[in-house]
């Protein structure tokens, strides 16, 4: 009689990053599998942080601007809107007409590049190789030349000052993007009829890390992440900030909170920016982009202040705490990619090891804003 | 300079306006007295060092004073939210009710995080969202840095963890049954050194240039070696 071999199973640790191509960044996460499934999932961040609340209590107000950019490296108008914002509410300065029309311009430009960035990564993470980050690349790249010839950069724009702008835009600007808007549309249609339909892609999206309404607000998820759960919120509608409530547009809401959906809510968010720049185009004023009045040294009362953007990634938000002077007490920045990864364990439990790529990918994160 | 002059001047118009209006709890504040005549000179003086601007009557102020009556709630009006400083060993007792009252339905944990006021303790903030409702409020706790601890509200708002690790690792402010407090952002091993208190100031930039460069500069200075 053969007497049955008793065989033990053990758990495998497997260590993610931090250098990996599918982690987005220097992340690391240490999975915990059990054959092919996920049963513990330990994220470590923190390999990108600079310090950049602590370096932002040591300058001027102004001089603090060029964190911003570094923060979410893919929204950099969007938070230094935020930024700006804050002083501006701190500091009680009336931002000129003309600076709001031309930061929405360039703010909805800037979710547009995201999104194509965030459609180009996302081919990448379900196994499309080069298409979809050919085809998401070929369009932000345009949008991208239109943000060097206004701000000078290709990556660190440094342009929004609080009260306004820099300088003003070249003379080409609405004739510019009005002669891009077209090849992003064509961009977004050809990403949507390669992915959309896609069998392959339906079989490794739906269903997949999927979070229910009520977990995605408890977990502090925003941005594209909570409304694909069938959340309608939106600061650009429910908050509303600068001149968002002069445009009329859409704002797409998921069912299901799973990859999927989070993929179609970033495709059609990315249409609907195209239409608000539209708008704004149409009804960009001439006039000053400083207020008349601007302080020379930027001295805040003593006071607290949040101010916040919905950017590609959730709300983005500054919360300054002044105690008179030149510079920030204490400030804040709500990160949307840190609180939208630090849910991460509960979407990637029980999913395949393949899976647990492409939910992480769905979450769209940026570890410079993660670890900051 | 005539643009620092009109900054200065907002500033003491902005310290009237504060003198006017008086704190006062929210619960002793009926919406009649909302536009109550300001205090007479010798009252403003005196409350003139915490003097703060009064919530709007019928607001968020007024819902967490009825949902929770016998808490001690000091409301006032910040810049941009409505702000309530409580006390450290009260926030389990108001957390859950604010997010679980209907009135409040303050569901969505924006932010926590620290703020080092050097003689006068760490402060935790806590700022909260009601996307059914639209409200939003700030709540604020004291607690002083011999003894900096406080409950966590992990078990209210998942959201909190990883907040909360972080605001471990910048102030050393412990979270008493926080489910896993460990540096998060910081390496594993700083657990004694809190990098965002006042008492760590940047380092100076080093100026290595002073008085060790030759004479003769750069050029010089390669010919010798």
């Amino acid at each position: 009689m053969v007497q049955e071999q008793q065989l033990e199973t053990v758990d495998i640790n497997v260590n993610m990053g931090p250098q990996h191509p599918s982690t987005h960044g220097v992340f690391r996460m240490v999975l915990t599998i059990d054959g092919e499934r996920v049963v513990d999932v330990e994220p470590h961040i923190g390999y990108m942080h600079r310090g950049a609340e602590k370096l932002s209590e040591n300058m001027d107000y102004r001089a603090a601007i060029g964190f911003q950019d570094r923060t979410d490296y893919l929204a950099q108008f969007l938070n230094e809107q935020a930024y700006c914002m804050a002083v501006e509410k701190l500091l009680e300065l009336a931002v000129p007409e003309r600076t709001e029309y031309i930061r929405v311009i360039l703010c909805e430009l800037n979710r547009i590049t995201s999104h194509f960035m965030f459609l180009g990564a996302f081919g990448i993470d379900l196994g499309y190789f080069g298409t979809s980050f050919t085809y998401g690349f070929r369009e932000r790249e345009r949008i991208q030349d239109i943000f060097e010839e206004v701000t000078g950069e290709r990556m660190m724009y440094g342009y929004f000052r609080p009260g306004g702008l820099a300088w003003d835009v070249p003379d080409n600007f609405v004739q510019m993007i009005r002669d891009v808007l077209p090849h992003a549309r064509q961009g977004l249609n050809d990403l949507d009829v390669l992915m959309t339909q896609n069998e392959i892609v339906a079989a490794r999206t739906k269903g997949i890390g999927a979070m229910s309404a009520e977990d995605s607000v408890n977990w502090g998820l925003s941005g594209p992440m909570l409304r694909a759960a069938g959340i309608d919120w939106d600061l650009r509608k429910d908050k509303p900030y600068s001149i968002y409530d002069r445009f009329d547009y859409d704002i797409p809401v998921g069912s299901h909170g799973d990859v999927f959906d989070r993929y179609l809510v970033r495709l059609e968010e990315a249409r609907q920016s195209i239409r608000i720049v539209e708008q704004a185009l149409d009804q960009l004023p001439d006039g000053p982009i400083m207020p008349e009045k601007m302080p020379r040294r930027l001295r805040g009362p003593e006071a607290e202040v949040y101010a916040a953007v919905e950017g590609p990634r959730g709300e983005y938000g500054i919360y300054i705490v002044s105690k008179g002077g030149d510079k920030p007490y204490r400030l804040k920045i709500r990160p949307p990619s840190f609180c939208n990864l630090s849910a991460l364990r509960d979407m990637t439990v029980g999913n395949y090891v393949a899976d647990a790529v492409a939910i992480l990918g769905s979450i769209d994160i940026v570890l410079c804003d993660v670890d900051r | 300079m005539p643009d620092e002059e009109s900054q200065l001047d907002e500033a003491s118009a902005e310290e009237q306006k504060g003198a006017e209006t008086p704190a006062e709890k929210p619960s002793e504040k009926a919406p009649a007295e909302a536009s109550a005549d300001p205090p007479t000179a010798d009252q403003s003086e005196e409350e003139e060092a915490d003097a703060k601007p009064r919530p709007p009557a019928g607001g968020i102020a007024d819902l967490l004073a009825e949902a929770l009556p016998d808490v001690k709630l000091e409301a006032y009006q910040g810049m941009t939210d409505v702000i309530v400083e409580v006390e450290r060993d009260d926030i389990m007792k108001i957390m859950p009710v604010v997010k679980d009252d209907p009135r409040l339905d303050l569901k969505f944990l924006r932010c926590l995080f620290g703020v080092d006021h050097e003689d006068e303790g760490l402060e935790v903030v806590y700022q909260l969202l009601s996307l059914e409702k639209g409200h939003d409020v700030v709540i604020k706790t004291r607690l002083p840095k011999d003894d900096a601890h406080v409950a966590s509200v992990t078990s209210v708002w998942k959201a909190a963890n990883w907040h909360e690790r972080e605001t471990r690792d910048m102030f050393g402010i412990m979270f008493d049954d926080h489910p896993h407090l460990v540096p998060l952002l910081l390496p594993e091993d700083m657990t004694d050194h809190f990098p965002l208190r006042k008492d760590n100031p940047l380092a100076e930039i080093e100026e290595w240039q002073g008085d060790e460069l030759p004479e003769e500069g750069f050029g010089g200075a390669a010919k010798r070696r």
